[in-house]
This record gives structure tokens, C-alpha cells and sequence, in this order.
């Protein structure tokens, strides 16, 4: 497995936390999911395709986002990604689990 | 747990529509990158500049593809999907080796479903109606050597009142009736059932009602006597009248009232009897006449008696308290207290069994027969099997670097044996198809050469669940048998050693490798059982065939006309039979006529006990009553004195013509001619003195497999039509066309007796054949599976011994090199197969020995030691084991040296 492929700065997990959250505001298809992270994060965060396109699948698979082809703004044929129910509540599980994460690692790191 | 099902799902829609998969990924990875190349463009950079950044962003595409691809996939059954193409394209690979392999199977898996289906319909499937396993068989015990499986219509009528732990305890009796059509009688096949019959089925009518107690009394129903009819009967006879209720039935010169019609799917509790109508038991006074079997009471056995057992009730609860009532029934309903005492003492006591799937007397004829056969199935299955492996095992011989190596790479154990038992799955599955594909076929004709006989049985062998999970089971054993043991031999670490040490060289190893010879050896054994059993069945019939009947039945027709209801006094019918006498001797190329009552050979008997003056006890003997000319019809030598004469009568004395073994038995000391034997009838009436008029030859009488039995015959024109049934049949010699005698039977039939059902006839070959119908059957099918296990084994040897000698050539081309002869070769390569047929031998004749045993009741005039048929077996084996080691012998003996150590 080549360096290409690792998912960039992000862990496997937050990735998927990541995309959920994306996709929380509306259906968007992969494009736009990687577009709106690497926006929204002021460019901090690169989004790899390699890493990107099998995180989406495995959400897909596990039934937190459901798919649908549709068309792009370019009037295009595009895959959209929508969040299930399922899904709000773990993106729910996981922000908050997230929250409690960076706060603990803040502390550590403010300690003196 | 949810996210894992819905993976499941998902990924097994996936594999459904995996081109669609992949079409999709590959689309949605284009438009991502559509879009990037939008944003470089509006970024302001260069077309040939976008493609490399793009083609940089993404790397290889088909990779990452790839991985999405990985994600989607159930593993197992890619895996195995890869396997069986791959087992496929080996098999293919190996057409000789693919269609032994499938034939076998077919063979081994068609003979045990065949079997299995029979054996089902016949001995398993449940009756069709609602809580079959609350039914039960009564029986009696202490009446005669077996369990009976008939009852005096008394004693039912006792139990029916008592029933206690049955809800309710019914009666049925097959019944040949005769019903009024526009143009004279035809025959129906109907039952008599008791007043319970159809309350304990349980089953709805389609039409009307059923039966009931109130229709099971003499004179009937206060509206008459009702009858239920068969939908099949109803489509027939009444084209399926919605108003066929109330309809009348003219049933044997009594008019009876059709209360309903029963759907197809009821059959009763004979599941081999299809009646058409089903009329109250109460009735067969009336149908039967002065000689019916109700007021016979005690005497007449003719009643089949089953019950539902009460909610709660178990089938040892419901013995106990049956056997524990025994005497209580006897005693209050035999209606005869001396019979009652002596019955009692001898510990008749009624029984109860399971009767789920009903009953049928063939079941206790055929269950014994069945069940050989089915083991003999099972031997070549279990032949087949054991021939896969050992050919499975020699071609895994040859595969093994191939494996070794694999092993080596990393593929685990697991791994390699799932994809090796994938290919004997195929293999199983295929030969499983097969001969479940064959299986309907041949069980129709096996129940055809079975059952057929003078009474029609519908054995219903259709493949049903049961029979579908038993071929399931086989597959699947033969799955595991065939390709267990050389899956996990030829993946074994050993195998790593054997690729260390090189190859073709001499080798240890192959002094460890019993395995395929000790399994080589138990097919021979195997096989061998097979052909004793088959070599003695086979003898024993052309024993039974040899032995003679003590008459020729060759060219003799047998017509049966049904007189018994017309109705007609002796001397009319007496009349009526001379009459069709003279018109059948006018048939082309007939040339003996006479009549007879009881056909011989159809396991019919009647007899009677019959002592000479002083004698006591008397003796018994089997009676027939014949027409003038029956010796000379069918060829019995008569030895002393004369026939009977047509004018006859019984008012100037009895007469009797005895065989040479009942004038011996009753006349131990001088000549029987002119000398008086006395007839009991019964144990109320006075003996009947009878004259020996004459002394004829021994003759069969039940079946071929009895001795004769002492005979008398009575002539049948001094016959007291009161007591007998006066129903006789025409015995015709004829030299040509039995059809021509048919037609003339039949336009007699309508010339004298219209009316009357048409008369039937049937050779007296056909009749043997039919009495010999399992014994038949069993050597036909012992034959054949001890042919095709002689051909199995001898692909088996061959083929070991083929990729063995394959795998010794460098072996071979050394000892060759090194000056040993073609003969020696010769010897060195037979001398394997020589050492297994040798044990295999060994082994299966001890095992035939003990197994023998198990058919020494099927056998006649022979033991299960029968030296020939030992040695006849032996030598067949031997035949075919060294025709099978000659050919690779010869081969390795044409092998060059120079090119057998060149080519390792």
C-alpha cells in the first residue's frame, strides 16, 4: 500500500465523522463533500480521494448514508449521499465523543 | 448487529448486480474527477498540466477502484464462486475422470432415492389427514405365527364399543363391488368402513357429508343405505353433478344413496387402496349374501382395525390398556365361549402400533424386500464413493507440488482444502442431480414390476420433502466421503518434506501410503459382497423357476368371470359354465377347457381338515374344486383311477381325486383308490365322506417357493353353492393367441351372462411371475448393482494404478536402465493391485459371509454358503482386477529408459 493511499492527516474514523457532518446539511455527492471540508476547514484539511471514496462506501454499507444518482449543478449524472437516520445519531454519538476528546486533550496540553 | 445485516444485504445485492457495481464506482470516480478538472480550469492552469495533477491526485485508478471493489464483496462466496470455476475448468479438464466420477454417483444416489422414494411411499409417508400420528394399527398377537392384522367383525364391534383410550376405533375392508352403469355391471373398487372410518380421518368432504355411526347399522339409515364417493369417481361416473347428492347407486343389486363426495387427496387409511366409494360396513350382508363374512363372526378374519388415540394418549399407554381389555372383549363378544377359552389360553392379546401412515398389507410383504435392496443401495454408494476418493486421492498425488507450493507461498490449509472439497461438491452435486433427475423414472417402474399383480395398488413413490432432505443428506456425506480424506492428505505438511526431497526418485514416502490401498481394498471387498448376494438371489430364482409347479403353465390362460352376484341356482350356473366351456373350446388352437375355483399360484388357499376312517387327528388339506378336464388342462399326470364327470351330482355320493401326498398322508398302508376320506366343513356340521375316485400328481399351490401341499379336489359340480362363493375361472390350454381366447371370452361373457362385469384374463406365466414379484425384483436389481459395482471397481483399479505408474516412471527407467526385464515390470506393477485384491478378497468374503446371513430368507433351495456362487464371485473379481492392473502394467513395461530419466 503506497503513501497515496493512507487517508492524508485524517484517522479512518474521523474522516467518517467528518463526512457525516458534511452531509448532515443536505445530500451532496463525493465532490462536494471533499470540497466542503477542505472549505470549511479554511484549507487545514485535505481530503484524499483514495481515502474518501472507501469511507463513503463503508458508510453506505453499513446503512448510515444511502445513496442516490441524481443530477450535479453542471447538469450532470452524480452520485448524492444522503444521511439516514441511523446516521444523525451517530454523527451525534461521535461529535460528542469528539467534543469530550479535544477538551481531555486540551486540558493535557494547557496543563504546565 | 443491524449494521451488519444491512452490510449482508447490501453486499449480496452487490454480488447480484456486480456489473452494474462496478459500472457505477467507475462513473462516480469520472464525474469526481470531471469536477476537479472544472476547478483547475477555472483556476487558470493549463490543459496538460490539469491531466498530470489529476493523474497525480488519483494515482492509479484501477487500484483504488480495486479497493471500493474489495469492500463490497461477500468474501466467502467469492471465494467459492472462484473455486467452483476453478474446480470446473479442472474437471473439464479430465472429461474420462468427470464422467466416471458423475455416473457413478448418479448410479449410487438414483438406486438409493429410487429405493428411498419407494420405501417412503410404502413404509413412511404419513396419511393425509390432520393429526396423523394420532392414529394407530390394532393388531392381535397369539393368533397364528406373526402379528394379524385382521379381526372378526365381534371383536371390532367389541373394541369399537369399549374404545376407552381411542376416541374412536374404525374397521375398513377392500371391497370388489359391482355397480350398475347404463350397459350391465362394471367393477369398482370400494371399501366397507365402519361407522368411525370417517369421523377419525377427520376429513371435510367436498360435497355433503360423510358417514357416520348412524349409517353403520343393518338395514342402514332409516333413509337407506349411504354411500361416499371419490371425486375421482364423482368426475366419472356423475361428470361432476353439483346435485350428485341423493343420486342412487345401484352397488351389487342393492340401490344406495350418495350422502358425499370425498376430495382427491383422501385415500383412507390404505394408502395403497384407491377406492371409488366407501359404503357402511354394516352393509356387507346385504352386498355378500348368504356367504358374507359378518355372520361368519368369529370365523371370518377379514376386518382391518385402526383408532384415534384420545388427546394425551401415548402409544404404550394405549397398548397396555388394549392388551389389558383383550379378554374382556373376547369373552363378552366371540359369542362362542369354548373358542373364547381356548383363544385366551393360547395369549391372544390385541396389540396397537404407530398408524400414522395407515396401513397396507403389501407393507408387510415388501418391507423385508425393501430394505435389502436398500442396503444393497447403499453398498454401491457407499462402492461409488470410496472409488471417488481413491481416484481423487491419485489425481491429488499428482496435483501435489501444485498444492505443495501454494502451501509454501502461504495459502492456508483452510483455504486449499475448501477449494479442493469444492470440487468433489461439484462432483457430489452433479451426480446427485442426476440421479435424482433419473430417480421418478425408475421408481414408477420398480413400483410397476413390484405391485404388479391381479389386485391394482397405487403406491404413491413421488418425490416429496422427505425424499429431497434424504438426497440433501447424500450429497452432502458424499461431499465430505469423497473428498475429506484426499483434501487433507494432499494439503498435510508431509507434502512440504516430499517437494524437499525432490521428486521422481525412489521414495520413502510411498511406503506410507496404505491409505489409498486399504481403500481400494474395501471397494473389492465391497464389490465382492455385492456379486455373492447377487449370485445367490439370482441362483435361488432360477432355482424356483427350475423346481417346477407340478403342472405347465406355459400356454395356459386363466379367465375369471364374475357369476358370484348374478344370482343365477347351482344348476343354472352349472349350466352356464358348460355352456361357456364349449363356446371357449371353439376358440382358435384351444385345446383343453376346464374350470377351476381357487387359481394356484396366486397365494390363495383354502383348505380343510380331512381324515380316513379311524384316523385322528386328521390332516390337513389343501382343497380346490375343479371341473372335469382340469388335469388334462393343466398337464397333471393322473396316476391312478379317473377325472370327474360334468353329470355328476352331489346327490349320488361325494367324490375327491387326492395327490400322491395327501393319499399318502391320509392312506399310509395300501392304495387310496375307492376308499372313503371324511371332510370336515366346520366344527358344527358332520363330516362328509367322500370317495377317492382317482390319484393324480403333485402340484404347487400358493406359490412356487411352498413344496406341494396334500390336495384334494372336489368336483365342482357336486359343490353345495350354499357355503362357497360359486365364482370359478376358465382354465384354457391354448397352442397360439391368447388374445383371440380374450375376445371370445368376453363375447361368450356377453352372450350368456349380460350384465355381468367382463371377464378377466391372465396368464398363468404372468401369475407366476407376479408371486415371484419380489424375488424378481431383488435379483434383477442384485444383478445389475453387482455388474456395475465389478465395472466401478475395475475403473478404480485401473485408475489408481494408472497415476501411480504415471508417478514411478523415472522409478521405472532407472530399474529398466539398470536391467530389470519387461516381465519383472510387468510383476512389479500388477503386484500392487494383486496385494489389494488379495485382502480386498480377503475382507469382503468374511463380510459376505457374515452379510449373507441377513438374506438366507429370501433364498430357496440353496444356503448362503453356496460354494459355486463363492467361487463363481471370486473368480469374476479376479478377472476383472487383473484386466484392470494389465493395461497400466503394460504400459510401464513399453516405458524407454532413456526417455523416463531424461524428462525428470
Amino acid at each position: 500500500m503506497g503513501k497515496r493511499d493512507e487517508p492524508g492527516d485524517l484517522i479512518q474514523g474521523t474522516l467518517e465523522m467528518l463526512v457525516l457532518k458534511a452531509l448532515a446539511r443536505g445530500p451532496l455527492h463525493g465532490y462536494g463533500v471533499a470540497e466542503w471540508i477542505e472549505q470549511t476547514s479554511q484549507q487545514a484539511l485535505k481530503v484524499e480521494e483514495g481515502a474518501l471514496y472507501p469511507a463513503l462506501h463503508r458508510l453506505e454499507l453499513r446503512g448510515l448514508l444511502k445513496a442516490e444518482w441524481g443530477a450535479s449543478e453542471n447538469n450532470r449524472r452524480a452520485k448524492f449521499y444522503r444521511v439516514t437516520a441511523e446516521g444523525r445519531k451517530r454523527l451525534e454519538a461521535e461529535s460528542q465523543r469528539w467534543a469530550r476528546l479535544s477538551a481531555a486533550v486540551g486540558f493535557v496540553m494547557q496543563a504546565s | 448487529m443491524r449494521e451488519g445485516w444491512h452490510e449482508f444485504l447490501l453486499r449480496t445485492k452487490a454480488l447480484l448486480r456486480r456489473r452494474r457495481l462496478h459500472r457505477e464506482m467507475a462513473e462516480e470516480l469520472a464525474f469526481h474527477q470531471e469536477m476537479l478538472r472544472a476547478r483547475y480550469a477555472r483556476e487558470g492552469m493549463r490543459e496538460t498540466e490539469m491531466e498530470t495533477e489529476v493523474r497525480r491526485r488519483f494515482g492509479n485508478a484501477a487500484r483504488w477502484q480495486e479497493r471500493l471493489r474489495e469492500l463490497w464483496q461477500l468474501r466467502w462466496i467469492e471465494n467459492f464462486l472462484r473455486d467452483v470455476r476453478f474446480a470446473m475448468r479442472l474437471l473439464m479438464k479430465s472429461p474420462g475422470f468427470t464422467a466416471v466420477a458423475l455416473l457413478t454417483l448418479a448410479l449410487g444416489v438414483g438406486a438409493n432415492t429410487t429405493v428411498f422414494s419407494m420405501i417412503n411411499g410404502l413404509l413412511l409417508r404419513p396419511l393425509p389427514v390432520p393429526e396423523s400420528d394420532r392414529l394407530a394399527v390394532v393388531g392381535i398377537t397369539g393368533h397364528g405365527p406373526q402379528t394379524a392384522y385382521s379381526f372378526p367383525e365381534p371383536l371390532f364391534r367389541g373394541l369399537e364399543r369399549r374404545h376407552d383410550v381411542f376416541s374412536t376405533v374404525f374397521a375398513f375392508s377392500h371391497a370388489d363391488l359391482q355397480v350398475l352403469a347404463r350397459d350391465g355391471n362394471e367393477k369398482v373398487v370400494g371399501q366397507f368402513v365402519s361407522g368411525g372410518f370417517f369421523p377419525a380421518l377427520e376429513t371435510a368432504p367436498l360435497l355433503g357429508r360423510t358417514l357416520t355411526e348412524a349409517d353403520d347399522r343393518r338395514g342402514g339409515n332409516p333413509a337407506g343405505f349411504g354411500a361416499v364417493i371419490s371425486e375421482d369417481f364423482w368426475r366419472n361416473w356423475f361428470g361432476k353433478d353439483p346435485a350428485v347428492v341423493g343420486r342412487k347407486l345401484t352397488i351389487d343389486q342393492a340401490v344406495f344413496t350418495v350422502v358425499g363426495v370425498m376430495p382427491e387427496r383422501f385415500v383412507g387409511a390404505d394408502p395403497l387402496d384407491r377406492p371409488s366409494v366407501w359404503i357402511p360396513l354394516a352393509t356387507e350382508p346385504i352386498l355378500n349374501g348368504q356367504r358374507n363374512m359378518t355372520d361368519s363372526g368369529i370365523h371370518g378374519w377379514w376386518l382391518r382395525v385402526m383408532g384415534r388415540m384420545g388427546p394425551g394418549i401415548r402409544l404404550e399407554q394405549a397398548n397396555a390398556a388394549v392388551a389389558a381389555a383383550t379378554a374382556a372383549v373376547v369373552d363378552e363378544n366371540a359369542g362362542d365361549p369354548e373358542w373364547a377359552a381356548a383363544q385366551l389360553k393360547q395369549h391372544l392379546e390385541f396389540t396397537v402400533e404407530r398408524g400414522s401412515a395407515g396401513f397396507t398389507y403389501l407393507r408387510l410383504q415388501f418391507r423385508k424386500p425393501l430394505v435389502a435392496v436398500f442396503a444393497m443401495c447403499c453398498g454401491i454408494l457407499l462402492l461409488a464413493c470410496l472409488n471417488l476418493t481413491s481416484l481423487l486421492m491419485a489425481r491429488g498425488a499428482a496435483r501435489e507440488r501444485e498444492l505443495a507450493t501454494r502451501l509454501a507461498v502461504g495459502a492456508s490449509r483452510g483455504r486449499l482444502t475448501q477449494q479442493l472439497l469444492t470440487e468433489s461438491l461439484l462432483i457430489a452435486a452433479g451426480g446427485t442431480t442426476l440421479g435424482l433427475a433419473a430417480a421418478p423414472q425408475l421408481s414408477h417402474a420398480l413400483g410397476a414390476m413390484l405391485l404388479s399383480g391381479p389386485r391394482e395398488s397405487h403406491l404413491d413413490s413421488s418425490l416429496d420433502v422427505r425424499v429431497f432432505a434424504f438426497a440433501a443428506l447424500i450429497a452432502v456425506t458424499a461431499t465430505l466421503v469423497i473428498g475429506l480424506a484426499p483434501a487433507l492428505r494432499a494439503t498435510s505438511r508431509e507434502l512440504n518434506e516430499q517437494i524437499k526431497s525432490g521428486q521422481h526418485a525412489v521414495r520413502q514416502q510411498e511406503r506410507h501410503r496404505w491409505l489409498p490401498q486399504i481403500l481400494m481394498s474395501v471397494e473389492v471387498a465391497l464389490a465382492l459382497v455385492l456379486v455373492v448376494g447377487a449370485g445367490l438371489l439370482a441362483s435361488s430364482l432360477v432355482r424356483l423357476y427350475r423346481s417346477g409347479a407340478g403342472f405347465d403353465p406355459r400356454g395356459v390362460e386363466n379367465i375369471g368371470f364374475s357369476m358370484d352376484k348374478a344370482g343365477l341356482s347351482h344348476e343354472q350356473l352349472m349350466e352356464f359354465y358348460q355352456e361357456a366351456g364349449a363356446g371357449l373350446r371353439q376358440a382358435p388352437r384351444v385345446t383343453a377347457v376346464s374350470f377351476a375355483r381357487v387359481v394356484p399360484m396366486t397365494g390363495l388357499t383354502w383348505d380343510n381338515d380331512m381324515f380316513a376312517a379311524g384316523q385322528h387327528p386328521g390332516t390337513d388339506v389343501h382343497v380346490n374344486s375343479v371341473s372335469p378336464g382340469y388335469f388334462v388342462a393343466m398337464r397333471i399326470p393322473v396316476l391312478e383311477g379317473r377325472d370327474f364327470r360334468w353329470n355328476e351330482t352331489a346327490a349320488e355320493g361325494m367324490k375327491i381325486v387326492l395327490n400322491e401326498k395327501a393319499a399318502r398322508a391320509l392312506f399310509p398302508k395300501g392304495s387310496a383308490m375307492g376308499r372313503t376320506v371324511n371332510v370336515n366343513e366346520g366344527r358344527k356340521k358332520a363330516p362328509i365322506p367322500c370317495e377317492v375316485i382317482g390319484i393324480v400328481g403333485d402340484a404347487k399351490y400358493e406359490d412356487l417357493r411352498s413344496d406341494p401341499p396334500p390336495t384334494g379336489y372336489m368336483a365342482m359340480t357336486q359343490e353345495s353353492t350354499d357355503q362357497y362363493s360359486p365364482s370359478f375361472n376358465a382354465v384354457v390350454r391354448t397352442g397360439g393367441d391368447a388374445g383371440s381366447v380374450g375376445s371370445a371370452a368376453r363375447r361368450l361373457a356377453r352372450q350368456l351372462a349380460p350384465g355381468v362385469p367382463a371377464p378377466v384374463m391372465t396368464s398363468m406365466t404372468t401369475i407366476i411371475d407376479d408371486s415371484l414379484s419380489a424375488e424378481r425384483m431383488m435379483a434383477m436389481l442384485s444383478v445389475f448393482f453387482a455388474a456395475c459395482a465389478l465395472l466401478v471397481t475395475a475403473i478404480g483399479l485401473y485408475g489408481t494404478l494408472a497415476y501411480a505408474t504415471a508417478r514411478r516412471t523415472s522409478e521405472i527407467g532407472i530399474r529398466m536402465a539398470l536391467g530389470a526385464q519387461r516381465a519383472q515390470v510387468v510383476g512389479l506393477v500388477c503386484g500392487q493391485n494383486a496385494l489389494v485384491a488379495v485382502l480386498g478378497t480377503v475382507a469382503g468374503l468374511m463380510a459376505a459371509l457374515l452379510a449373507s446371513k441377513a438374506l438366507s430368507s429370501f433364498l430357496y433351495g440353496t444356503g448362503t454358503r453356496d460354494p459355486w456362487v463363492l467361487a463363481g464371485s471370486i473368480a469374476a473379481l479376479a478377472i476383472i482386477a487383473s484386466a484392470a492392473s494389465l493395461l497400466p502394467a503394460l504400459r510401464a513395461s513399453r516405458i524407454s529408459p532413456m526417455m523416463a530419466i531424461r524428462c525428470d
